[in-house]
């Protein structure tokens, strides 16, 4: 087989690319081995192919994967999110009715202190409270202000029986544990207006 | 013999995943997409020639995509049907109102018309500068933006983004033949049109090494 000039530059584009059978592919590189017009033009091809075919030819505008993946967050994650949301406001909602509901029951179930001059108890101590068998108060064992038997309950167990915290006793072991007197401000002012009565 | 394309995951595991995302996982997207959102851009660059509109109709693609997945068949590739959304997008955009006004110089010849490359056998005589990386960029973007539409489109798809002839005939709608014809075509002018300005390039000594090459 004998090609021309036309033959291979109608070809050479699938010559480089191996798309040729093998006896075109023959005929080819005969032709091209004599003929320096023709190995020009596929010496140039191959290095248009590398040049173009370089990864680095087309550079992304700066932040474009930001601003694509911007974009595509209000579709891609927004009917997820407004399940999640969905879900979230449930859930939401729900948490506060039940919060609502168990405010009104304690609001209902709250003591009511035993000594009507009492302030209930609005932080509690975590340890074992004195009771005095008959008294509305609770103390920290060995207050001077106890008299007569007592058992030992907790705190809160004494809250929830309607016994009020001693202003003395329990006011110092608050602040000896490092925690100080608001708890014990309502009290304060309790007492002033039982003075006043 | 055809080029595989280099960056398609098996055609399985994609549609694996696109099953996935079609019941829910809408956040694989983004692993769908992920080995194609660089060819998206440039297809639109391609056809555009301007990077904001480009940009701007590869999001586009992206989201139509993301909206009729459930109308993608397995049949096809996934990166294929993507392209031509993407290529469809911007043919759109460019109809809107970005036509091309300027006529390629390139354009005065019909596809089965014989193209007669230029002779350079004295192209190192031409005074060679030395030529950044950067500028030779330039020079290649400005001489593919040159050639008319039908060509930078197979030309891009083939040889930027090492899509098979199949594929690429597949996402341009057009016959196999045809993105042969294209492809001759736009290697030989931009052949012509590079070469006295990349003197020093072309000498033989730039020869690509066998073996390194898809073509060798």
């Amino acid at each position: 087989m004998v090609v021309t000039c036309e033959d291979v530059w109608r070809e050479i584009s699938n010559y480089v690319d191996g798309d040729v059978d093998p006896a075109l592919k023959q005929a080819l590189e005969e032709h091209l081995a004599k003929c320096p017009h023709c190995q020009s033009v596929r010496d140039g091809m191959c290095n248009v192919i590398e040049l173009y075919g370089d990864k680095t030819m087309f550079s992304l505008p700066v932040g474009f994967y930001p601003r694509l993946h911007g974009r595509l967050a209000d579709q891609v994650e927004a009917r997820s999110m407004s399940r999640r949301a969905w879900l979230v406001s449930v859930g939401v909602t729900g948490a506060l009715a039940a919060s609502a509901v168990c405010a009104a029951a304690l609001d209902r179930f709250v003591p009511r202190p035993l000594s009507e001059m009492s302030q209930p108890a609005r932080r509690l101590p975590q340890r074992l409270v004195a009771i005095v068998d008959g008294g509305k108060m609770f103390h920290v064992p060995g207050c001077p202000f106890m008299h007569g038997t007592y058992h030992m309950v907790t705190a809160e167990e004494a809250v929830r029986e309607g016994y009020a915290p001693c202003t003395r006793c329990m006011r110092d072991a608050l602040r000896s544990a490092g925690k100080v007197t608001p708890d014990f401000e309502g009290e304060e002012s309790a007492s002033g207006a039982t003075e006043e009565k | 013999m055809t080029l595989a394309p280099r960056s398609d995951p098996g055609h399985e595991q994609e549609a694996a995943l696109i099953g996935r995302i079609q019941s829910g996982e809408r956040e694989l997207f983004y692993e769908l997409i992920q080995p194609y959102e660089r060819r998206v851009f440039v297809i639109a660059f391609t056809i555009l020639r301007n990077e904001a509109d480009a940009e701007d109709v590869a999001q586009d693609a992206f989201l139509k995509a993301f909206k009729y997945l459930a109308q993608f068949r397995s049949e096809s590739r996934f990166s294929t049907w993507l392209i031509q959304v993407a290529i469809n997008e911007a043919r759109q955009r460019q109809r809107k109102g970005h036509p091309e006004i300027m006529r390629p110089i390139t354009d005065q010849e019909n596809e089965d018309g014989t193209y007669t490359p230029r002779d350079f056998t004295d192209w190192r005589e031409i005074p060679s500068e030395a030529l950044e990386r950067k500028e030779i960029r330039e020079k290649l973007v400005a001489a593919l933006g040159s050639l008319a539409q039908k060509y930078r489109e197979v030309f891009v798809l083939r040889d930027v983004e090492h899509m098979s002839i199949e594929d690429t005939a597949q996402a341009l709608g057009i016959s196999a033949g045809a993105v042969k014809t294209r492809l001759l075509r736009a290697r030989l002018m931009l052949r012509d049109l590079l070469s006295p300005g990349l003197d020093g390039i072309w000498t033989p000594n730039s020869r690509i090494p066998k073996g390194t090459k898809p073509w060798s």
